[in-house]
């Protein structure tokens, strides 16, 4: 199979030549900026345009593709004075993305018209016909946003997703972004002097303060990348046809999977988390190991029995 | 063979001749000769005609030709083919200017500008394909500051451009939902928490599916082949809670959330609480199964007071779970 970097290529041509031709002029800068080229990729690509063309190839029927003084000139193409259509999977990425934004209440009117006017393009008689949400809308998001543009720290009233308890803390948000339904923030917090990952629906008040901070070099980009430590609680669990959703929402690490049953290894710093998901699950999951989560699981569950007699 | 023959040889002179560089410089010469062909084509046509397709024996130019083909259609093109006689023996190939060509949308440069951030800010699954398509619009001027803020609506891509497709292009579609086989007409996509969902009607009314349960897509080959309900708007037909999607009756469920979760809870479902108070809630459930779930992820400080049904079934589920760790 031809490779992806191929299409792709191929992609940036396609749209690059109907660009060209609708201007003027363009100046080589504007072209790597826009499309992404680098310097020796453009020259590449109009090198092989220049001997493209009509059948016959001959003087008459190929392109013209070169740089002058700068300017990049295309010639001779009239067959890709429109760009090709957008790809289902292009069009779908273009919209659903607009709508999240849009959804999340970060939208400003121009995107909102730029999405309305590519849906009726993409779904003329259809505009019903998509909607994204990325997660309930919090009004945190906004000044969490804003926190991290401005470069302030926050302080939060935080209930952790393992432990019953509150705790206030300052925080420096570096990244606020949405995954698996969830909204969270990333940064590092003051109160346990480490890089911390918090759930947005999780804090219960937010304020900004006035103390700057500065963003650290080579922060990775936003996701919820959980990787597992030393400290972790592990436990190993057998999954059952119903129980396979655990998979899409915990970073598991699979064991072995069967027809009947996915064993996975479940790491997290704390007990609570799994012993959750256990009683959550029922006999949809079969406990396998993990001595503490499995004590974990009998206090919760005679507190639990104890409220349904 | 050993790797210095007179293949190797070919493969390694300048970049001119790199294989990759073949594969583009051909695919455009097939593009423009189908583009200004005024008729079909047949395969052999193409053969003797566009540059980069001779001296190939019979075998080697069909793989070829097979193999560009699926890049044009990977490229969103619109290849047609057509018989050429009655008995369908002969096939011819063309690309249609006005199907090959994207509409105008009208974007302005600012509108490209808002699109490209939120591309760059949202991504689904893997690559980026909307930043790609952003440059058959005319492409934005980079230079935009970090933008703090992501969202990840991670999905299978390569299904969902299907389905997409599908919905756009109005086909039906065959697929395996929970090893059933299922024929549908497809009316939207959405994404809710995290994942996305399509809606169609099967003959039963109007269904939802969660698309990363659904296996073995097939799209059907008639474009238009229904109409969509004209009062159709998907987000009618999205829930806002897990528990209230699936076939069961509905019920109602009384639960009470602690002090300690009540906020939490209360943000979840859209009502007020009072801090510091417990939350009584009345809650109609049609998935009693997602919704003990729920219940269940609060630990003890969450209690379904009434149905008794209800209530029954957690207290079954736990000790399922206790008997299994002792």
């Amino acid at each position: 199979m031809t490779s992806p970097r191929t299409v792709s290529r191929l992609a940036r041509i396609l749209a690059l030549i109907p660009y060209v031709l609708s201007k003027d002029s363009v100046d080589v800068g504007e072209i790597l900026d826009r499309f992404g080229y680098t310097e020796a990729d453009l020259s590449r690509d109009l090198n092989m345009l220049f001997v493209c063309g009509l059948p016959g190839y001959g003087p008459g029927d190929l392109m013209e593709a070169y740089i002058d003084e700068n300017e990049v000139i295309i010639d001779a193409a009239d067959y890709f004075a429109r760009a090709p259509r957008l790809t289902s999977t292009e069009a779908l990425g273009l919209l659903a993305a607009g709508m999240a934004i849009i959804g999340s209440g970060q939208a400003n009117p121009t995107l909102s018209s730029a999405v309305a006017k590519l849906t009726k393009v993409v779904l003329p008689e259809g505009e019903a016909a998509i909607s994204v949400e990325v997660a309930g809308e919090l009004d945190t998001i906004g000044q969490l946003r804003t926190a991290a543009r401005e470069l302030l720290a926050v302080r939060i009233t935080y209930r952790s997703l393992s432990r019953e308890e509150e705790t206030v803390r300052e925080i420096e948000p570096w990244s606020v972004f949405a995954t698996l339904g969830n909204w969270y923030v990333q940064g590092y917090c003051r109160l346990v002097r480490d890089e911390r990952v918090f759930r947005v629906d999780r804090i219960r008040l937010l304020e900004l303060t006035d103390s700057h901070f500065e963003r650290p070099e080579g922060v990775p980009e936003p996701g919820v990348s959980y990787s597992p430590s030393d400290d972790d609680i592990v436990c190993e669990l057998g999954l059952s046809d119903q129980a396979r959703w655990v998979l899409d929402y915990y970073p598991v690490e699979i064991l072995s999977e069967s027809r009947k049953e996915t064993v996975i290894r479940f790491s997290s710093p704390d007990a609570q988390i799994p012993a959750r998901l256990l009683l959550r699950l029922g006999s949809a999951a079969r406990f396998i190991s993990g001595a503490e989560v499995g004590e974990t699981v009998a206090e919760i569950g005679q507190d639990l029995l104890a409220r349904y007699p | 063979m050993g790797g210095g023959g007179p293949e190797g040889a070919t493969l390694t002179r300048d970049d001119q001749n790199h294989p990759m560089q073949n594969v583009i410089e051909r695919v455009i010469n097939l593009l423009i000769y189908l583009l200004e062909s005024p008729v079909p084509v047949t395969a052999e046509k193409v053969r003797f005609t566009v540059a980069g397709y001779g001296d190939q024996t019979d075998d080697a130019f069909h793989r070829m030709f097979e193999r560009d083909k699926e890049v044009l259609r990977r490229l969103g093109i619109p290849l047609e083919r057509q018989a050429l006689d009655a008995f369908e023996v002969d096939f011819g190939y063309r690309v249609d200017p006005e199907k090959y060509a994207l509409p105008d949308p009208g974007l302005s440069e600012e509108e490209r500008f808002a699109l490209s951030v939120a591309a760059r800010m949202v991504r689904l699954g893997g690559g980026n394909a909307g930043l790609e398509g952003l440059h058959k619009l005319g492409g934005v001027e980079r230079g935009a500051g970090l933008e703090p803020l992501g969202a990840d609506l991670g999905a299978e891509s390569e299904m969902l451009g299907d389905l997409f497709r599908a919905v756009t292009e109005r086909r039906t579609i065959r697929f395996n939902y929970r090893d059933e086989g299922r024929s549908l007409k497809p009316y939207g996509l959405a994404h809710r928490r995290g994942h996305w969902y399509l809606a169609g009607d099967g003959g039963q009314g109007i269904r939802v599916f969660r698309v990363d349960r659904m296996a073995d897509l097939e799209i059907g080959d008639e474009p238009g082949s229904f109409s969509r309900p004209p009062l159709f708007d998907i987000r009618a037909t999205m829930i806002s809670h897990p528990w209230d999607l699936g076939s069961e009756p509905t019920l109602v469920a009384k639960v009470r959330f602690d002090p300690e979760v009540a906020w939490w809870a209360a943000r979840t479902l859209g009502v007020d609480a009072v801090d510091g108070e417990p939350l009584e809630v009345e809650l109609p459930v049609s998935n009693e199964d997602a919704f003990v779930g729920w219940i269940l992820s609060f630990g003890a400080s969450a209690e379904v007071l009434s149905p008794g049904s209800m209530r029954a079934e957690i207290r079954s589920r736990v000790q399922a779970a206790v008997k299994g760790v002792a």
